[in-house]
């Protein structure tokens, strides 16, 4: 647990070419220092979660397993946005592009200048799934920081459920 | 629920050590200016809700549940996977914009 505390933006460069992790669903991995992240204000309920490393497996597509690196046993499980809603509008207030390094009244490409992802909620038993809409996890793909930007206006639910598979081959 | 008008420079007050002052309209926006406790947790809505949220999230998360999720989301997985570039993580985001 070299990691545990340090929080530095030296991290990505001072540790081993394959750093590995404790994680709560992939038990120790090895990550590439291109998917930490940092975020400088953890998420709301997790303040002192200042870094996440971002996993995928080919059998999980399209999963990724946010990976808190203080907490093994934290991790959250997110879906890219736009595999949730095509349409998705994200917007970023000079707050958030500040937080995200970005320069002011930019409008960064998701895929391109940041990643935009919702996390998921999987009630269980007969409760189907849902993704939270109304505050995606977004990060700056080339500083590798990241925050949770609640879209204040959007008028998105934080419970949306994920969509049937009928709406979903119409919408590809 | 208590309705009241107010302009701005003026407040209203709740319980004995509360006060919130209405500092600025703007169109659609509201400044308002709040003085409490420090005891008193103050958190914007939407906030709270994506807290409460978040910790259900977390706390979601299993392999059980990790597997019906994938068993739900076949249509989800389809389209992606024919990118054939779902390795990297970099990549796994050019994915999302297919």
């Amino acid at each position: 647990m070299q990691f545990r505390g340090a929080f530095g933006s030296r991290i990505a460069t001072s540790v081993p070419l394959m750093p590995k992790i404790r994680t709560k669903c992939f038990q120790e991995t090895d990550y590439a220092d291109s998917s930490l992240f940092h975020f400088p204000s953890g998420l709301p309920g997790f303040d002192r979660e200042r870094a996440f490393v971002f996993l995928s497996r080919p059998d999980s597509q399209p999963l990724l397993f946010m990976q808190s690196v203080l907490t093994p046993e934290l991790c959250f499980v997110l879906l890219p946005v736009f595999a949730v809603a095509p349409q998705y509008r994200l917007v970023l207030d000079e707050e958030a592009l500040a937080d995200l390094h970005l320069p002011p009244e930019s409008q960064p490409i998701i895929g391109e200048d940041i990643l935009c992802a919702v996390i998921v909620c999987a009630r269980g038993n007969q409760e189907p799934p849902t993704v939270n809409l109304l505050a995606p996890v977004v990060v700056n793909l080339h500083d590798r920081i990241g925050i949770q930007a609640i879209q204040t206006q959007s008028g998105y639910s934080h419970r949306h459920p994920l969509a049937a598979k009928e709406e979903l081959a119409s919408c590809s | 629920m208590l309705v009241m008008r107010r302009r701005a420079g003026e407040s209203v007050l709740v319980g004995d050590d509360i006060e919130i002052q209405v500092l600025q309209v703007t169109g659609t926006r509201v400044k308002l200016g709040i003085n409490a406790p420090a005891s008193v947790l103050i958190v914007r809505r939407e906030v709270q809700i994506t807290l409460s949220e978040n910790q259900t999230a977390a706390q979601s998360v299993s392999p059980h549940a990790i597997e019906s999720l994938l068993n739900a989301l076949p249509a989800l997985a389809a389209p992606l996977a024919h990118d054939g570039e779902c390795q990297e993580f970099d990549e796994t985001n050019n994915l999302s914009l297919s």
